[in-house]
């Protein structure tokens, strides 16, 4: 029995391949998969970043080639299968406790793009679900997806891995959230209507701030951003009454010239009562004088002092991973007691059944040639199974016991041959 | 009995210090939740040696020197608990709990060996002028501390540093609230002290004003602070300048109630 692991992630494949191999429901997928003899169980994770498969095999060969053709047929798009050379060296492929200690890596989010970023522990759950919904995983998946999560949810809780943000739009709300002590009740601003804008509203929102304005030269982008978050659209003319009621401006908005000035600001500043202000500028060149930050209730971050944050974050983070990745072995090596243990019961199974047939064997030959009445029978076939158990409680609590330690494999192995295994399975 | 809970108390509030300084430090939030809670068990201890004060053999006066600071002490770290109670200001703990531990164990020092007071008189009005003037004290000595944490804090933004805590801290209009609404409740409290200590004055000399020291440097610093109050909430006066004033105006403050005392 064997765990196989094959995928490609955003370090082994660029996009243009993993995207060919990404699905967005993968029962169809699975099912397929799990109609082949060789697979015993199966999960399939596919996000933007990754695409990966484990299964449990007991015909690993067979699984390996069914795997490579699961990626180059199955996964991709009807009509358009990807052939060997296109795949390359893209697939990596783990086996048993890499397998293991890989996907454990995978929902601990240590092996994301984003070090710590939450939504790859939702995405595995998912796919475990869908898994479990249509019959995919079994109770080697299961045992080791709970591990997984189980691993996920210490490394959340004992580390700060996920704790300091990465992305600049998290680390402005961070910031805004050390100056602001409710972001439910604060105003925002955005000046300019693009992509920028458009996610820094999504985290702000996400964030609990709910009165936003736009405000672009172009109003009628503005309005149509506006419109999808439920905020007000403005022209660039209003930015002097709009700065009066803002909390929280955030500008990304083309141009040579800054379109908010000390100036400008400073006119306005009476009619805020000198209420703090944090402004953000991710424009390049700047949208915002810098000369706004000597104003004392103003804290302006512009795009590369949001970067520094986020890079000292990301430092941090890494060195978190290292306590991550700890947690993660002994993980692994708790799962791999289970593991060898799972690949002794067959052995154990075999010689207890081999035994057993002997005595049974015997013993009905001894009694055919005696008459015993069923009393002394009974006593016969007590005291033989007695005997055997007797016998086999050494050897097979040693080998159970063995199984968990490096030298369990060569435990199995020797016990085969001892009790002659292997004949008897070519026998029956 | 007095002294041993005020050792008691001072213990307590020493360790919910450590382990707010440690909770910051770590970072871990639970620990600053257990400072708190220390804190808060300081308090009842010291609150309790409060009501053993008239039961002592003398009974220990209010007007006691140790008395007092302790009382002040005592009203700051209730205060806080309130405010931390209310506002996301755990960290204040780090601050408030080593200043709470000062005073009690000034304090418990001082009711070791007790002196008598250089203040005489009877009745209430004493008790009244202590009262209120300790609350007074203790709460400015509370916006003086969200200032200074303020003033840290606004620092670190100005200069664009990552936070090196992960715990949260307390965010600047937090502090600036905490600091708004201990000047709003110490001012009226510490003028309500310096009337009431007049009226002491006149019941037991036959004048309002002696020029003694105490009542010279106090009426210096009362004047002091109604300017910064006025300049607080009379106009529109920017967080950091008001986080500025409340330190300035408590440390000259402390000095010219309790320091002038004691160094006299």
């Amino acid at each position: 029995m064997k765990v196989m692991l094959v995928g490609m992630n955003h370090r082994s494949a660029p996009v243009e391949v993993r995207e060919r191999v990404a699905v967005d429901d993968v029962t169809p997928a699975l099912t397929k998969l799990l109609a082949s003899s060789e697979i015993d169980e199966g999960i399939l994770l596919s996000t933007c970043n990754r695409t990966e498969v484990v299964v449990v095999t007991r015909s690993p060969d067979a699984a390996r080639l069914r795997l490579q053709s699961f990626f180059r047929r199955d996964l991709a798009d009807e009509g358009e299968a990807i052939g060997p050379e296109e795949l390359g060296d893209f697939l990596y492929e783990y086996a048993d406790a890499e397998a293991i200690g890989h996907l454990l890596r995978v929902a601990s989010s240590l092996d994301s793009m984003v070090v710590g970023e939450p939504q790859i522990l939702g995405q595995a759950k998912a796919a475990y679900a869908a898994a479990v919904d249509c019959g995919a995983s079994g109770p080697i998946l299961n045992r080791i997806y709970q591990a997984a999560f189980a691993t996920a949810k210490r490394v959340r809780t004992e580390t700060r891995i996920a704790e300091r943000p990465v992305s600049l739009a998290r680390v402005a709300v961070d910031l805004a959230k050390q100056i602001f002590e409710d972001l439910e009740n604060k105003r925002a601003l955005m000046v300019g209507a693009g992509e920028m804008i458009e996610m820094a509203m999504r985290s702000l929102r996400g964030a609990g701030l709910e009165e936003i304005a736009v405000a672009n030269r172009t109003v009628a982008n503005a309005e149509s951003l506006a419109a999808e978050f439920g905020a007000t659209a403005h022209g660039l003319d209003e930015l002097p009454e709009l700065m009066t009621g803002a909390d929280v401006v955030l500008s990304c908005i083309g141009g040579d010239a800054p379109v908010i000035t000390r100036a400008g600001l400073a006119a306005v500043l009476k009619a805020r009562r000198n209420r703090p202000l944090f402004v953000i500028d991710l424009g390049v060149p700047r949208n915002v004088e810098p000369e706004l930050d000597d104003l004392d209730n103003v804290y302006l971050y512009d795009i590369d002092d949001l970067a520094d944050v986020a890079s000292t974050n990301a430092k941090a983070r890494k060195q978190e991973s290292e306590r991550a990745e700890l947690i993660v072995h002994e993980e692994c090596q708790r799962l791999d007691g289970w593991f060898a243990a799972l690949r002794a019961a067959p052995t154990i199974k075999h010689l207890r059944e081999r035994v057993e047939r002997i005595r049974k064997g015997e013993v009905e030959r001894a009694l055919a040639r005696r008459s015993l009445s069923d009393e002394q029978r009974d006593a016969v076939e007590s005291l033989t199974r007695l005997i055997v158990n007797k016998i086999l409680h050494a050897p097979m609590t040693r080998l159970k016991h063995e199984a968990e330690t490096e030298e369990g494999m060569a435990y199995l192995e020797v016990a085969r041959i001892l009790f002659a295994l292997d004949e008897d399975e070519g026998d029956a | 009995m007095i002294v041993q809970l005020h050792q008691l108390a001072a213990a307590l509030y020493l360790a919910a210090g450590l382990a707010a300084g440690l909770g910051l430090a770590l970072p871990l939030t639970r620990l600053l939740r257990v400072a708190v809670a220390i804190l808060a068990v300081g308090a009842l201890i010291h609150g309790f040696s409060f009501s053993l004060f008239h039961e002592a053999t003398p009974p220990v006066p209010l007007t006691d020197h140790a008395a007092a600071v302790s009382l002040m002490a005592w009203i700051a770290v209730l205060f806080s608990i309130v405010l931390l109670a209310r506002a996301r200001l755990l960290a204040l703990t780090a601050l408030v709990a080593p200043a709470g531990f000062l005073g009690t164990f000034f304090a418990a020092l001082q009711l070791a060996e007790p002196a008598p007071t250089g203040l005489a008189g009877s009745g209430s009005l004493p008790h009244a002028h202590v009262l209120l003037a300790s609350a007074g004290l203790s709460l400015l000595g509370v916006a003086g501390l969200a200032g200074a944490l303020f003033l840290v804090e606004h620092r670190r933004l100005k200069s664009k540093r990552p936070v090196r805590f992960s715990t949260p801290l307390p965010s600047l209009e937090a502090l600036d609230r905490a600091n708004r609404v201990a000047l709003a409740l110490g001012f009226p409290l510490l003028t309500l002290g310096v009337a009431s200590g007049m009226l002491w004055f006149e019941s037991s000399t036959g004048r309002f004003w002696t020029g003694s020291t105490h009542e010279t440097w106090s009426a210096v610093a009362w004047m002091i602070y109604a300017v910064l109050v006025a300049a607080r909430f009379g106009t529109p006066q920017g967080s950091r300048r008001a986080a500025a004033s409340a330190v300035c105006g408590f440390v000259f403050l402390f000095f010219a109630v309790i320091g002038v005392e004691l160094f006299a």
